[in-house]
């Protein structure tokens, strides 16, 4: 019954795009126009987001006859939202497979959120949930309250907020900024133009390039920062720490001794780098190179009882 | 030819008409007892204008005013006034963390506000919506505006799930914490530029984490 | 020769350096969100303000005017940057808001016109000598554009560029408003 149910649904949707047709199938198949965009609210359970190159939008959703998946494909929008019939709400599971160019609006309260291969703009927001996103040239904006934020292969514009988890950014290019408050930030294999990193209650790691021009700024509270400066790049480095240290792998030139900040220029100066922890150690090294910070070397010192 | 001298005797009056044509007006002024009449009755105009005095209103409008301006200054639309209790609603608590002033920082205090005049230094931070301005004044209301944020967060505890209240009192208690630092470290040194901006963006995000603990909740209405 | 450009003054006469340097900081702590701040700066100002509303709008509320002037100088006191006086500065505001005002008002205006003459009784129809009526209501009387102008120009003191740039018009349209406000007024000198 149910499966007959989910055919004629089915058939009735395509033909007529423009309806809202509350469906208790698993299986549906929009066509939408270049240009639409992906509305999904999600109350429980994940959104999966999968692309290909069809002009179409295919939703699955594991709901069981308890609760309502509403699709509605209008003319630039194609809105997915699931409603409760009966009892308290359960958790649906989405995976929808997009155009590459689509855009999307995902939401969710109790949501991971996985995109892979999208092109268009992404902007995800859970609260309880992890985001990852793969690949991707759009304007990302991923917002978490408790969870991570994970970010890799892209390039574009990446916003990622997060309050009581890290954030991975990994192999991504273009404008970044990370942000959140109990957590870590790793970014890695960046060549980016402009990076901001600020957490709280963590570590910042930024391996990637320098490049001219381009304003670099990573802060915390509590913890570390630790900053690759790759040879031949020129840059104008502020580094201000209140209980912790500054080291650099290589030899540097304090422009302005100050007590607490350490300024400084490599090459030309061009790039601004600003450093930032009040608690906690600021380490400036070459790519690859990973220094301990003089803490942890102190302990190992005594330990060994070497040099 | 009277018509053209009359029209611009407010401009001779108002010392407007080049020289030339000053002369000439006044050369014919002299011989016209209209014009002259008119010109004295124009300067008494001018000066009945200036002298008038400003009245303030028969009612006291202030309370009007404040009402919509809120305890905390908050804007609120003229039909909805603020209720007893906090209404958790996401214009209002954002408003009013908007609102919220910093400490005192030693010869100066710190504003967070919507709009900065240009030039000032704006605080990077990846949603930047504040900036932050250095006034001169007097002591805060920071902690009391919090606490009332704080009050109303707790108020609508039964609204947020267990875990994410958890989760938001937690960074918010890191957030303390690290305002707690900078606030100690900046009452020893309240000159050094490091530690007032580091005070400024970490006050700025614990605006922002309870701007997004009374969004949660409210989204739960 | 004559008349220099001049601002009106207030009750309490040109501000003293001191008074505006504690405006200046009251505008600071009213733009962090101290509302008593802003209080001191609304008993000081009001009587200005209420007092240019009144002249510049015929048919609607002053009242009302003053508020929304008092609302949207809280809202932008950000802008504030203490350059010049406050007062200043809350003046050009008051302007703003009421010439935006005008605009709404005055499709309705002849709707609140027969509502207006029932209350105020100083109505008189235009261009009938009136000795009775004192100079502040016989403004009331005049067109609107030449209101306007007078009360900008003659009453606080603004320059026809600085007028015409507000009213949108050319200086010149602001000087020839100005004399025909002028000469209309010139009945009205013995109220």
């Amino acid at each position: 019954m149910l499966a007959l149910l989910a055919t004629v649904t089915a058939l009735t949707f395509t033909a007529s795009a423009d309806t809202s047709v509350p469906v208790a199938s698993t299986d549906t198949t929009v066509p939408v126009t270049r240009g639409a965009r992906l509305d999904v609210n999600n109350f429980g359970g994940d959104i999966t987001i999968k692309t290909w190159d069809k002009n179409a939008v295919r939703i699955t959703a594991d709901n069981s006859d308890r609760e309502r998946v509403d699709v509605d494909a209008g003319a630039s929008v194609v809105t997915v939202r699931t409603s409760s019939r009966y009892g308290a709400p359960r958790l649906v599971s989405f995976e929808i497979t997009v155009p590459t160019w689509m855009a999307m609006t995902l939401e969710g309260t109790y949501t991971d959120i996985t995109v892979t291969g999208s092109a268009g703009d992404v902007s995800a927001t859970t609260v309880q949930g992890d985001i990852e996103v793969t690949g991707g040239s759009g304007h990302l904006s991923l917002n978490s309250t408790s969870g991570t934020v994970k970010v890799s292969k892209a390039h574009g514009r990446i916003e990622a907020v997060t309050v009581n988890d890290g954030i991975t950014i990994l192999d991504c290019a273009g404008e970044i900024s990370a942000e959140t408050t109990n957590g870590d930030i790793e970014m890695h294999g960046i060549d980016a133009s402009s990076v901001e990193a600020a957490t709280i209650n963590g570590d910042v790691t930024y391996d990637g390039t320098i490049k001219d021009g381009g304003h670099y700024s990573f802060s915390t509270n509590n913890g570390d920062v630790s900053v690759s400066l790759p040879v031949g790049a020129n840059a104008t480095v502020n580094a201000s720490t209140f209980n912790g240290d500054f080291d650099a792998c290589f030899p540097v030139q304090m422009t302005s001794p100050h007590k607490h900040r350490y300024t400084f220029t490599v090459g030309t100066g061009s790039a601004r780098i600003e450093m930032e922890s009040f608690g906690g150690d600021l380490t400036l090294c070459r790519p690859g190179q990973s220094k301990q910070s003089r803490h942890d070397r102190d302990e190992d010192n005594d330990n060994d009882n070497n040099q | 030819m009277t018509d053209r001298w009359m029209d611009r005797l407010s401009e001779y009056l108002d010392g407007t008409l080049a020289p030339a044509e000053r002369e000439a007006l006044e050369a014919h002024v002299a011989g016209c007892p209209a014009c002259t009449t008119a010109l004295a009755e124009l300067r008494r105009v001018v000066a009945r204008a200036r002298a008038l005095d400003d009245r303030a209103p028969a009612a006291d409008l202030w309370p009007g005013i404040a009402a919509r301006i809120g305890a905390r200054g908050t804007v609120l639309p003229f039909a909805r006034r603020a209720g007893r209790r906090i209404s958790f609603t996401v214009p209002q608590l954002a408003a009013a963390g908007i609102a919220i002033v910093a400490l005192s920082v030693g010869a100066g205090w710190l504003a967070l506000t919507r709009h900065a005049p240009p030039g000032t230094a704006a605080i990077s931070g990846s949603s930047v919506e504040h900036n932050a301005i250095w006034v001169r004044g007097a002591d805060s209301e920071y902690d009391a505006a919090v606490a009332q944020l704080r009050a109303a967060l707790n108020d609508n505890r039964s609204q947020l799930d267990s875990s994410t209240v958890r989760v938001l009192e937690r960074n918010l208690a890191i957030i303390d914490s690290a305002v707690a630092e900078a606030r100690h470290a900046l009452a020893q040194d309240p000159n050094n530029s490091y530690l007032n901006h580091h005070l400024a963006e970490t006050m700025r995000r614990k605006v922002e984490l309870l701007r997004r603990a009374s969004s949660l909740a409210g989204a739960r209405t | 020769m004559e008349i220099q450009a001049h601002r009106a003054p207030t009750t309490s006469g040109d501000p003293s350096l001191a008074t505006a340097d504690a405006e200046t900081a009251d505008a600071a702590l009213a733009a962090s969100g101290d509302a008593r701040a802003f209080e001191r700066l609304y008993r000081a100002h009001v009587a200005r303000v209420h007092s240019l509303a009144r002249r510049m709008i015929d048919g609607d509320d002053p009242d009302d005017i003053t508020q929304d002037v008092f609302i949207r100088a809280w809202e932008k006191l950000g802008t504030f940057r203490g350059e010049a006086a406050f007062g200043t500065w809350l003046h050009r505001l008051a302007v703003n808001v009421i010439l935006a005002r005008r605009k709404q008002v005055g499709v309705a205006r002849t709707r609140y016109d027969s509502a207006e003459d029932a209350l105020d009784g100083a109505t008189a129809p235009r261009q009938t000598p009136d000795v009775g009526m004192d100079f502040e209501s016989a403004m009331a009387t005049l067109p609107d554009g030449a209101r306007q102008v007078f009360v900008l120009h003659d009453v606080a003191g603004y320059t026809h560029e600085e007028i015409a740039g507000m009213l949108g018009v050319v200086p010149g349209t602001s000087k020839s408003q100005l004399h025909h406000a002028r000469m209309a007024m010139r009945r009205h000198l013995q109220g």
